[in-house]
């Protein structure tokens, strides 16, 4: 069978990186004779400038259809090879390249085995190249608005970033108020700046800004779409109070008759079922806690309606679905501290005067329910001996969490130092691992807590607690002094593992993006791409992608802000179309490519299988799925792939 | 192959792109020595990997067959080698219940950065298969 | 046991009150006792239906015959005689979307005190003599011959498959006649394990496999009694092809020839082993497929140990539900890793 093709086959020496192993000059003669090839030459450097311009001539001058360059890997020099072939003239997707470099002259020494194996490798290029079909990327158009999932500081940044940068917004936040935990700190290190202090005017702003929509107690439920082109389905929860007639006036909270413990002070104190989360809740309005209400009717309580002169109260809100169009997605869902329950041999949970960092956070902030006093919450007496317990959860693979938290150094340090100023006469012992202080101004701080506050720093792990005489009694060790340690502590603070909030989880699935082996969001790269998902089109920032304080959090968010500007400022995107094509007659509707797809970029209509271009990425599940052979990825086709396993075997 | 020449196993090694052929590549930049006998051919992915192909690479004559990809939950498309190993688990099972000496039939996670692990997993095969000798119990008799 | 009666009376009905437009069951044969797949239309024909030990063939293959037909159309449902197997195939065959749930009315029959007897068995058991009936009777076939009646212990003369039945009452039914009991003498897989246990080493096996795929005649019997291989075109068959408006000529010309159609022994694994990796998490354990093969190929193992497989490794039943997505386009996070490097 004569194809009818025109292939030229290029092979380079590099110097002698492959001419040193391989006889090139083989290689070259051997794929002459291969079908469909009318043209071979070797170089010394292909990639040079002589180098292209010779392959440039030689497509124009034997009217070559595609090309194969055997040289060094793809990775390398695709590029540049396909967009010479493309100055010649051709489609550059008919330009394939050998790899004969790092995949043979490079690991093989003898040079007869070296040529034998270069040969089979041009082959299989040369078949697979012979059924290529030219392509152009597939153009895809872009909405300018971003929806961001979460309200605290790294949904914040990044949402004021792209308003600014003239971008549409949409921030949803499922609780009442945006401020997430950095709102609940009292101080943050190492400049102990006022959190509330230099938030606060940040909820302002997004509140106020013209090209942000804020939406608060609401949940993405649904993202569809694909990169430039999401469709999120948002749930509006109601509130019952109408943020725009609401006076803040407070009656309605002090006339319902329900009590139940305060999230935002991590229940240190008790909320109505009408309230407002704090004073700088943003929106500045009351929540109506549908959970927790005797049951939104005048005839069962009603009291909150009746007291509210503003008229702002409505029990007839009902929850309703939001569709929001969208080009791109940042995923700032934050963390949630390793569950208390977690934590039996530290009593956490069990003993009132056990606490976690954040309700820490609470008895030290002047806002907070000890009004900034440090107190018991037993009995209200000030602690004089603390205990703080650093890698409680963290760092304990057998048990716990493996990862290292990261913060809780350096907020154990802010508590300790923040205790001894609030209570100069008391006594500060932390536990630790190891002090972990890398950041600007860090390492001082800790030192600073040490050495000027007199916190007494213990290098060992605490093996147990238990209450006596209403003390709680630490044992531990000092592995420094090699002395076991009892202290009879008033108060005993746990620096709990952070970890991936059940947003996080939530929103990984709705929007189908990968996590790590310990739940946080994971990056399309490590080191190259952390703050992209492996979907195009969807950026992650702060806690929701790994352990990591507010600086960190907030570069992190300006980040992802900033590709995203990148992306949608682009008039239309380009996808590669190297996609997933259905072969009509042998589908028979079976939905296997549908359930194996990663993208969910394939549906059935009329009973065939389709396939949403821009969605997928040719991967080939489909394909290696499908038992008609009904789906196959464009220039990765099975019969290509047959005859490149005919080319190696010499079949 | 002429009576006279030894017997070298060949090999089709199914790689993928963003991790084992990138892992096969960085054995050549450190230029870590393997034998030859492996030919690679690079697809998208473990989870593109068709029985069918495994199967026509002893059909025409493979005495083994690898097919590597990335360490599970690294895959560049989320899934795939989620559905390569349970794919190939069939084909293995197979392969071995029906009298195919389970060593011809290879699969390895190998990532970007596992250079020497990609050279190890080569030379471990070829001398698995060594004692093997030709496999005829698939293959076609044909040209 | 099954009230013939009242699966008459019921077959009328559907038929009478037009609910459904044919039933698919199982009539008297031509010839000797076998009986034979029918499509009847009419309430008349209703008392020509039968349930007896010869009712092998897995009726969903004849709806899916049916289904291919240029006459089908959407509309009234087809009703079939189901047993449990044959219900489970059905189950997969609406998984795979070639029938919605309401395109089907499925007459459950519960092999619950009966089972399918194996013709090769009974030939052996009754040499020479072809019966005119068989029958069941508690834990034996009763088969009438010119001679008298024999009555043999139903382990002598059940099909494999039914011995090990993993589910003789049809799950998925709109109505369904017989108890819900279990009818296994012996558990799923025991033929399967009982070959693993004679022919251990992996020689022992390719001595075995390479004799049964050396017989194979390539009659494609297997397949096409098979409800599961309902593809228009066979993948491992480079003679047949589905040929559609957008088939361009270079797709014709270029058609995969992964093994060819001629019987060598080759070419016949591939052929059985794509056969085998294709139905894994589809086949149902009909056997049908083996009971036609005229070389007597042992298929049914084949089948059977991609279905433990399946069921072992991934914790997969085929046939257990609709919704659930194919064995092959779904994993679970703990799928054996065990034989990776």
């Amino acid at each position: 069978m004569s194809s009818g093709k025109r292939t030229g086959v290029f092979v380079c020496h590099c110097g002698n990186n492959i001419a040193a192993t391989v006889d090139v000059v083989k290689v070259a003669q051997e794929m002459a004779g291969e079908e469909g090839v009318v043209c071979t030459k070797d170089y010394v450097y292909m990639c040079s400038d002589p180098g292209q311009k010779a392959v440039i001539e030689a497509i124009k001058e034997n009217r070559l259809d595609s090309v194969v360059v055997t040289c060094c890997s793809p990775n390398l020099h695709e590029k540049t090879f396909r967009d010479n072939a493309k100055a010649a003239g051709l489609n550059s997707f008919t330009c394939e390249i050998a790899n004969i470099r790092e995949q043979c002259s490079w690991v093989h020494k003898d040079r007869g085995v070296a040529t034998a194996k270069a040969i089979k490798i041009s082959r299989s290029a040369v078949r697979r190249v012979g059924r290529n079909q030219a392509l152009e990327p597939i153009a895809v158009g872009v909405t300018r608005r971003v929806l961001v999932i979460g309200g605290g500081i790294a949904g914040i940044q990044a949402s004021l970033d792209l308003a600014n940068a003239g971008l549409d917004v949409v921030l949803v936040e499922k609780q009442a108020t945006l401020g997430g935990h950095m709102i609940q700190l009292s101080e943050t290190f190492p400049t102990l700046d006022c959190s509330q202090c230099i938030l606060s005017p940040k909820m302002v702003e997004v509140s106020r800004h013209p090209k942000i929509t804020l939406m608060t107690y609401s949940e993405v439920q649904e993202v569809s779409g694909y990169v430039g082109n999401f469709k999120a389905r948002i749930l509006r929860k109601p509130t019952f109070v109408d943020p725009e007639t609401c006076k803040l006036c407070d009656d309605c909270s002090q006339v319902c008759p329900v009590v139940v413990p305060n999230e935002y002070e991590l229940g240190l104190t008790a909320r109505r079922a009408i309230y407002i989360p704090f004073a700088q809740a943003m929106p500045a309005s009351y929540t109506l806690d549908e959970s927790a209400c005797l049951g939104l009717n005048p005839i069962v309580c009603g009291k909150c309606k009746d007291v509210c002169e503003a008229g702002a109260i409505n029990y007839d809100m009902r929850p309703r679905s939001e569709i929001v169009e969208v080009g791109a997605v940042v995923v700032a869902t934050g963390f949630d501290l390793y569950g208390q329950d977690n934590l039996g041999e530290y009593g956490h949970g069990k003993y009132e005067d056990v606490l976690d960092g954040l309700q820490f956070e609470r008895l030290c902030s002047a806002s907070g329910p000890t009004k900034g006093k440090v107190l018991r919450p037993s009995d209200h007496s000030e602690p004089k001996d603390v205990v703080f317990i650093q890698c409680a959860g963290s760092r304990d693979p057998a048990q716990h969490c493996a990862w290292c938290s990261k913060i809780c150094c350096m907020y154990t340090a802010k508590h300790a130092s923040l205790y001894k100023h609030h209570v100069p006469d008391g006594r500060a012992w932390v536990f630790y691992i190891d002090i972990r202080s890398g950041g600007k101004g860090y390492e001082e701080f800790v030192q600073r807590t040490m050495e000027n506050d007199e916190a007494i720093y213990l290098r060992g792990r605490v093996s147990r607690l238990y209450r006596e005489n209403g003390k709680i009694r630490v044992l531990g060790t000092d592995t420094l002094s090699g002395q076991n340690v009892e202290i009879d502590a008033d108060m005993v603070v746990l620096a709990l593992a952070m970890q991936p909030s059940t947003g996080t989880a939530e929103a990984a699935k709705v929007l189908k993006i990968g996590r790590d082996k310990d739940g946080f969001l994971a990056e399309a790269h490590p080191k190259l791409k952390p703050v992209e998902s492996v979907t195009a089109g969807i950026f992650l920032a702060g806690t929701a992608q790994g352990p990591k304080d507010i600086p960190e959090t907030v570069a992190q968010a300006s980040a992802a802000a900033a590709k995203v500007i990148g992306l949608l400022s682009q008039p239309q995107l380009s996808h590669a179309p190297t996609v997933a094509r259905v072969r009509k007659a042998h589908c028979t509707g079976c939905e296997m490519c549908v359930d194996a797809c990663p993208y969910d970029a394939i549906h059935l209509a009329n009973g065939k299988a389709v396939v949403n271009d821009v969605l997928c990425e040719g991967c080939g599940a489909c394909s290696a799925t499908c038992l008609r052979a009904a789906i196959e990825v464009i220039n990765a086709t099975p019969l290509q792939m047959n005859e490149m396993i005919e080319a190696v075997l010499n079949f | 192959m002429s009576a006279q020449t030894p017997y070298e196993p060949k090999i089709v090694a199914f790689l993928c792109k963003w991790c084992s052929s990138a892992g096969s590549d960085l054995a050549g930049v450190s230029r870590i020595q393997y034998p030859a006998n492996a030919t690679p051919i690079t697809v998208a992915c473990s989870g593109g990997v068709s029985p069918q192909f495994v199967l026509s690479a002893f059909h025409k004559g493979a005495d083994g067959v690898l097919v590597s990809g990335c360490h599970i939950g690294d895959c560049h498309y989320m899934e795939g080698n989620f559905h390569a190993r349970r794919k190939l688990y069939l084909v293995k099972e197979l392969l071995e219940f029906t009298g195919v000496e389970p060593d011809r039939f290879r699969m390895s996670w190998v990532s970007a950065a596992e250079g020497a692990k990609f050279a190890q997993v080569v030379r471990d095969f070829v001398e698995d298969l060594r004692p093997l000798g030709p496999q005829d119990k698939l293959k076609a008799e044909r040209p | 046991m099954i009230d013939l009666g009242a699966l008459h009376t019921q077959v009328r009905d559907i038929l009478e009150t037009g609910e459904v437009r044919a039933v698919v069951g199982w009539r008297r044969g031509s010839r000797g006792m076998l009986a034979e797949p029918v499509t009847i239309a009419t309430p008349e024909e209703a008392e020509t239906l039968v349930w007896d030990p010869t009712c092998f063939h897995n009726l969903s293959l004849t709806l899916v015959e049916e289904r291919k037909k240029p006459s089908w159309r959407p509309g009234k449902p087809i009703a079939v005689v189901a047993k449990g197997c044959d219900a489970r195939s059905l189950t997969v065959l609406m998984q795979e979307n070639c029938f919605r749930r309401d395109e089907v009315y499925v007459i459950g029959v519960s092999c619950a005190g009966s089972g399918v007897l194996d013709e090769r068995k009974l030939a052996q058991r009754l040499p020479g003599v072809e019966p005119d009936s068989a029958a069941f009777d508690g834990d034996a076939f009763v088969c009438a011959t010119a001679g008298g009646e024999d009555r043999i212990p139903a382990r002598e003369l059940m099909a494999d498959r039914c011995l090990e039945c993993r589910d003789a009452h049809p799950k998925l039914n709109n109505v369904v006649f017989g108890e819900a009991q279990p009818r296994a003498f012996d558990p799923p897989f025991a033929a399967l394990a009982r070959f693993e246990q004679e022919q251990v080493g992996v020689a022992e096996r390719w001595q075995f496999w390479q004799r049964q795929f050396e017989r194979c005649i390539r009659c494609f019997a297997c397949r096409s009694v098979c409800p599961m291989c309902y593809c228009e075109e066979c993948v491992v068959d480079s003679i047949n092809m589905a040929v559609g408006a957008d088939t361009t000529a270079a797709e014709k010309a270029n058609r995969i020839r992964w093994i060819e159609r001629s019987a060598s022994r080759a070419d016949n694994i591939g052929y059985h082993m794509t056969r085998a990796l294709h139905l894994a998490g589809r086949c149902i354990d009909c056997a049908e497929c083996e009971r036609v093969c005229p070389v007597n190929i042992p298929l049914r193992l084949l089948n059977n140990k991609l279905e433990r497989e399946a069921r072992v490794a991934f914790g997969y039943e085929p046939g257990a539900s609709i919704d659930l997505p194919a064995l092959v386009a779904s994993f679970r996070d703990d799928d054996p890793n065990h034989f990776i490097r």
